[in-house]
């Protein structure tokens, strides 16, 4: 039979202050690597769920975003009467939102200067996106220059709070409503009327694209191979999923980084462990040689080193995912989330959340210091003779 | 006549020290009889603690036999050896070589570990030897709070947790102070008389020769002949002087 695990941790405990400072290198690196898969995580899925996947975003061919769109009333009003919209429950109008898209400078309370995107919708925008909800004010009313503002731009920016007025184009608008969008991108939005934002803009051709709902998974791919071939206006229809997909693929690149800045540091950390580790062994050499004089094999040895190389990166695991979470929850919480620029040169708002399967990379990368420091001090125990082992009691 | 418990035959022990070829023992032969107290005596160097690992299987010689159980020991691979220690050999060292983060009850149960035993019977035999140690009351004490007499009680008790057939001490009485070194030299006799033990111990201390049956002088890695070691034993004993003593220093 092996030594017993609690062989291992009595030892963890037995020398408090090294075991503490140990742990807090892994806990350092644990914390880092979690918020930053975190905060990578958490801005995909504010992105891919923003799509919903019956809606098709209708742009100029050529263009990739709605910020570089342009389509024409004729254009749209074509689309409009497509077979395979999905229509509304009462007035059964299509559901088609044409939308234009700008980005003005914002101030922020603390003095910086961000692009916000600033989206000209109808009222029929908040059945095409249904994520949507205004959950404090209401609607903006048409041509009166009101404002609606998603819950990531309220409080962030001089004038986003309900009641007061923005400040951008040739015009003020006062906000007079909230909404929350399930933590899409669109929470980072501002919403006017799409005529009015045109009319400010000075667009002579009123917007960028349109989001059309399909009635089915079915519908949706006929409506986007009709509107692709169409000849006559050149437009491109795209899955809405997929457009936000591609709008987050710099985060894939970030998850490549953040991976091997964490391999790096746990290389780091798990040098810091086996020090740890060598010096248990040197400190405890007489103790081996007892042990292997009561007949413990060499393997059991090489195991309860193991075990406490492995507990000492288990506790760094569960102290640096409680500071990730911790960290989360301020970053969300006190400071609002955190800004990012958005491929179409906005800013959106991430509300950093740690999800499970961050904890889980977090939880092998600790598993990971754990073996690899305690691998050469657990190996260089079990080797131990006996008799040269005995001498230095 | 009956094999002996132990037969050392014709085993030298020679390595190599900062390039010296260093004898510790040479061609050396000895046999004890089951059941018998027997002391290795001799100066620093003598090769008496030498011969003693070579008798527990913890060293191998480097040439000659040692049969123990008459099993012969450098036949055995590490790991056997290890197995072998651990069924037929309870060990004590001068230091006592407690596990620190182990309570007496553990420290006495560990090498139970080692055999087929479940959780409930390991702690029923720790306890037992703990109790024929006279320590019942201490079973949750860690070596830290306990004197160095204690301690060496906890460790003569995990050598005879396992019931070995032979037990070995390495100056049991070393680092105890007169009183504490006579209880432990009384308790190993029990070990012998009550519990029919074989009992070899390596001591400097002339006071053991009361306790033992036998005595073994070695000198310079050899084992001294009879006239010899009757000089040696004589010498020792007029070390002693009078008057209370406690233990020998090692030059």
């Amino acid at each position: 039979m092996a030594l017993p695990l609690s062989y291992s941790w009595r030892n963890v405990r037995a020398r408090p202050m090294r075991s503490l400072l140990t742990t807090s290198v892994i806990a350092l690196v644990v914390l880092a690597c979690t918020l930053l898969m975190g905060l990578i995580s958490s801005m995909q899925s504010t992105f891919t769920e923003t799509g919903h996947e019956l809606n098709l975003i209708v742009l100029r061919k050529g263009s990739d975003n709605d910020g570089s769109s342009q389509i024409s009333l004729e254009a749209y009003q074509a689309v409009r009467y497509f077979d395979g919209i999905a229509r509304q429950p009462e007035g059964d109008q299509p559901l088609i939102s044409p939308e234009l898209v700008v980005q003005p400078f914002f101030r922020t309370l603390d003095g910086g200067r961000e692009n916000v995107l600033v989206r000209g919708v109808e009222a029929i925008a908040l059945d095409v996106h249904d994520q949507v909800h205004i959950s404090e004010g209401r609607m903006f009313k048409r041509s009166a220059g009101e404002a609606i503002v998603g819950r990531g731009v309220a409080g962030r920016y001089e004038g986003a709070t309900l009641g007061e007025e923005l400040e951008f184009g040739r015009g003020r608008w006062k906000v007079v409503g909230i909404f929350d969008a399930d933590a899409t991108s669109f929470e980072s939005e501002v919403w006017v009327d799409v005529r009015e934002l045109a009319s400010d803009a000075k667009r002579t051709i009123p917007f960028s694209g349109a989001r059309i709902r399909a009635a089915s998974k079915a519908d949706l791919e006929t409506l986007e191979r009709r509107i692709d071939d169409d000849p006559r206006y050149a437009l491109d229809a795209k899955a809405e999923t997929l457009y936000y997909e591609e709008q987050s693929s710099a985060s894939a690149t970030l998850y490549i980084i953040v991976i091997a800045v964490a391999v790096l540091a746990g290389v780091g950390a798990s040098f810091g462990a086996a020090n740890t580790m060598y010096a248990a062994v040197q400190a405890r050499t007489a103790e081996i040689g007892t042990l292997r004089a009561l007949g413990f094999s060499r393997g059991s040895i090489l195991w309860a080193f193991q075990a406490e190389a492995v507990f000492l990166a288990l506790l760094g695991f569960v102290l640096g995912a409680a500071g990730a979470a911790i960290a989360a929850e301020v970053l969300t919480s006190a400071l609002g989330g955190v800004a990012v620029g958005a491929e179409t040169f906005t800013t959106s708002v991430i509300h950093v959340r740690i999800h499970s399967g961050n904890l889980l990379g977090a939880l092998i990368l600790s598993l990971a210091i754990g073996m690899a420091s305690g691998f050469g001090p657990a190996w260089r125990a079990a080797r131990l003779a006996p008799i040269e082992a005995l001498r230095k009691a | 006549m009956d094999a002996p418990m132990i037969d050392v035959r014709h085993v030298s022990r020679h390595y190599l020290r900062g390039g010296d070829d260093v004898h510790a023992l040479d061609d050396v032969s000895l046999s004890i009889p089951a059941g018998k107290f027997v002391a290795l005596m001799g100066p620093s160097g003598s090769g008496k603690s030498t011969l003693l690992n070579l008798i527990s299987g913890i060293d191998r010689p480097s040439s000659g036999e040692v049969i123990v159980s008459g099993q012969a020991l450098p036949d055995l691979s590490e790991d056997e050896l290890a197995r072998w220690r651990a069924r037929h050999v309870g060990l004590i060292f001068q230091f006592f070589n407690l596990i620190p983060v182990l309570s007496a009850l553990e420290n006495v149960a560990l090498p139970l570990l080692l055999t087929d035993l479940g959780k409930a019977e390991r702690r029923e035999r720790a306890e037992t030897a703990l109790r024929v140690v006279g320590l019942e009351d201490r079973l949750d004490h860690f070596p830290a709070t306990m004197s160095g007499g204690e301690q060496q009680r906890v460790a003569i008790a995990r050598a005879i947790v396992t019931d070995p057939d032979l037990i070995v001490a390495d100056e049991p009485t070393g680092d105890l102070d007169a009183k504490n070194a006579e209880a432990i030299l009384d308790l190993l006799r029990t070990l012998k008389k009550g519990f029919g033990k074989t009992v070899v111990m390596v001591t400097h201390d002339p006071r053991a020769l009361r306790f033992v049956d036998d005595a073994h002088h070695l000198d310079k890695g050899l084992l001294l002949d009879d006239d010899a070691a009757e000089r040696a034993s004589a010498a020792l004993h007029a070390s002693m002087g009078p008057g209370p003593r406690t233990t020998e220093v090692e030059p």
